[in-house]
């Protein structure tokens, strides 16, 4: 049965890529085809207009320049003076998005040695990086928990629901967080990076949680940044991913919490019919045995009462008092039933025998034989 | 009241040795890369002024020129003659982009460039990244019991060695299998098909992707006129889908090895819960595991005379 639900969420997965594929086609390669009759219109402009280059000068120059950009290096403009994009404040931030695993690739190492470097760079970085991260997610969700907690206390008094006031507080927190490390730092972005609203608000989703694609990275473009912008935006990334550690373990826990509380509710309910029943069946059973003492009581007095009579009234075969052999049987399911009660028992049955005027003896033998 | 403060010693301490980390990490990568940049630029600059001093074109046009290409590649699209006919966002490219984001390793090889692209990568990224960690998540709970607790406790009967160094063992031969399985095969095979990869190229790449940096220098598939690309950008999705498996498992290994060894709880860290049982119904419906074990501690021997108070009749 595990593998099977394990089968069906795979399944699942791989509908939901599926489904991706399609809409992103869909929305996207028109788009592509536009960008690129666009682009080949300049091309052959650029060609007619100036008629000196021949296409594949033209191609050459084009794959240098593309190479270039690749390497993080902008042909366009005056490329002596600009700032590196392997100085210090950058490198460092190179490798903060290489720790973090997000990425960005619009600067990647290109020599053999950046590249080797990088890789054992990872292997320690990650795991470093990942504690970092299950640590500060830890101390948030338990700020938060405690927060609840007392928030819950609070409202008890008023009688609203456990529940009610979870949901309430989560949604609050989500909402708080998304304000502080979404929507501020995307309005930051669009003002300074000079992005639309939409496109900060992707890079702010695609940057915390992880993906980072690297077309819009802050800042990346060319635009005077002020001084302390880049370890901002870095100091942002680290807190906002510490955010959304926080909000996942958070769920985590209470989807844990909510399946062993099933469990537990369940399990007790069970335990409860359980008892119940046992409570039930062992009183019945009870109610049964004393039902036939009682009887049995009662025809060993009148028996008793009766031989009395008899005797003192002598030999008198009177009228029928009783007919011969009147049986009164209770069955017991069980040996400890049985043991329960003296004597009385032949084949799990309990007779009692009546008294009958016409065979006085062997009523009599029967109570004696009984009463053994 | 010590433990607490000793917790919020070890974070910062934790923050601390990462800023360190970091910091070293940039000196030496720009030590290592920035004489190249260098060069290149120079290369560039130079081969900018022989073409302008060949032609007749003049600066601002070529400027405006190169600007409208590099924007236009920044998207993925070339204005090289060969590659017109391929695109990005045929339905295996867009699997293996999904793929990419979901997986958050991100090449950025391709992007959205339309607005209504960005919208939809929003939400999708939104769902499908916790979806995926999930799902991710529960097959590895899976996969540990064959791969890592049956063959530590198969260790511990058979070789009679302890707990601790069972599991060292353990990790070294996974570590082990996993390089050779998921790095060093895979980088043999792209460094073929990929002519312009070498072999550390395509490690590299390897190592990249299933770390989910993904920072998009090296993505296989893109190169023009690559036969049976569909095919081929599904098999990588898979390996990429696997082997970020392994790696999840390789990383709960460790997590298990540390708490074994009592380095979580040494440095005040969320530990490795032994009860995987309560971690398996966030995903399921009615665990078998634990039917049994809630059955025999709800139900309890139905017996008349082992109640107390109707144990009064003795006749």
């Amino acid at each position: 049965m595990k593998w099977k639900t394990v089968l069906a969420i795979f399944l699942l997965v791989v509908l939901y890529l599926i489904i991706g594929a399609t809409v992103f086609k869909a929305l996207e390669q028109p788009e592509e085809g536009l960008q690129k009759y666009r682009i080949i219109q300049e091309k052959i402009h650029f060609l007619s207009m100036h008629t000196c280059v021949n296409t594949s000068e033209l191609e050459d120059l084009v794959k240098q320049v593309v190479f270039a950009i690749r390497a993080g290096v902008n042909p366009s403009g005056h490329p002596s003076n600009e700032s590196s994009m392997w100085d210090l404040s950058s490198s460092f931030f190179f490798a903060g998005t290489v720790i973090t695993t997000i990425g960005f690739g619009n600067v990647s190492p290109h020599t053999e040695g950046g590249r080797i470097f990088c890789i054992i760079y990872a292997l320690l970085g990650i795991p470093l990086f990942g504690f970092l991260l299950a640590g500060v997610g830890d101390q948030l969700g338990t700020i938060f928990g405690k927060g609840i907690a007392k928030v819950e206390k609070m409202f008890v008094k008023w009688n609203v629901s456990q529940t009610k006031i979870r949901v309430t507080s989560t949604v609050l927190f989500i909402l708080f967080g998304c304000l502080l490390f979404v929507a501020l730092p995307a309005l930051i972005f669009q003002h300074i990076e000079g992005w639309s609203a939409l496109e900060s608000i992707y890079f702010v989703v695609i940057t915390l949680t992880t993906i980072g694609f690297g077309d819009f990275v802050a800042g990346g473009s060319e635009i005077e940044y002020l001084d302390y912008y880049k370890p901002l935006v870095w100091f942002w990334i680290l807190v906002g991913l510490a955010y959304f550690a926080a909000v996942l373990s958070m769920i985590g826990d209470w989807l844990r919490v909510i399946s062993k509380k099933t469990k537990e509710e369940v399990g007790e309910f069970r335990a409860h019919a359980a008892e119940w029943t046992a409570n039930v069946s062992a009183e019945f059973k009870e109610t049964r045995r004393r039902l036939s003492v009682e009887i049995y009581d009662k025809f060993q007095r009148a028996a008793y009462i009766k031989r009395k009579l008899s005797s003192e009234l002598g030999q008198n075969p009177g009228q029928d008092m009783m007919p011969c052999k009147r049986t009164l049987s209770v069955n017991f399911t069980d040996e400890l039933e049985r043991e329960g009660l003296p004597t009385l028992t032949k084949n799990g049955s309990l007779y009692l025998n009546g008294l009958t005027p016409d065979c006085p003896d062997r009523s009599e033998i029967s109570i004696i034989e009984h009463l053994k | 009241m010590s433990t607490a403060f000793r917790s919020w010693f070890m974070l910062i301490g934790f923050i601390l040795a990462y800023f360190t980390y970091l910091l070293l990490g940039a000196l030496v990568f720009s030590a290592i890369e920035r004489p190249v940049e260098e060069n290149l630029k120079a290369d560039l600059s130079a081969l900018k002024a022989e073409f302008l001093n060949l032609s007749c074109v003049n600066s601002t046009a070529l400027e405006s020129f190169l600007e409208r290409v590099l924007k236009a590649n920044k998207y993925g699209v070339s204005v090289l003659e060969n590659t017109s006919l391929r695109t990005n966002w045929d339905l295996a490219s867009s699997l293996f982009f999904a793929n990419t984001m979901v997986t958050t390793v991100g090449y950025g090889h391709t992007t959205p460039l339309s607005d209504a692209g960005k919208a939809f990568s929003i939400v999708y990224a939104l769902m499908g990244v916790p979806f995926t960690m999930l799902v991710l998540t529960a097959c590895v709970q899976r996969l540990m019991h064959p791969l890592t607790y049956r063959p530590i406790s198969a260790c511990q009967r058979r070789a009679g060695l302890q707990p601790r160094s069972a599991s060292v063992v353990h990790f070294i031969v996974l570590l082990f299998l996993v390089v050779l399985c998921f790095f060093v095969v895979p980088s043999l095979v792209f460094s073929t098909i990929e002519e312009t990869w070498s072999f550390l190229d395509a490690f590299y790449f390897c190592f990249i992707s299933l770390c989910t940096i993904g920072l998009g220098d090296f993505v296989p598939a893109e190169k023009p006129g690559q036969s049976l690309r569909a095919l081929y950008k599904i098999s990588v999705m898979v390996y990429l889908f696997v082997g970020l498996m392994v790696m999840f498992l390789v990383l709960r290994t460790f997590h298990k090895l540390a708490d074994v060894h009592g380095w979580t709880a040494f440095f005040q860290l969320p530990s490795c819960d032994e009860d995987d049982e309560d971690k398996e119904p966030i995903i399921e419906a009615g665990p078998e595991d634990d039917s049994p074990e809630a059955e025999k501690a709800s139900i309890k021997p139905l017996d008349p005379s082992s109640q107390v108070s109707y144990n009064s009749i003795n006749r």
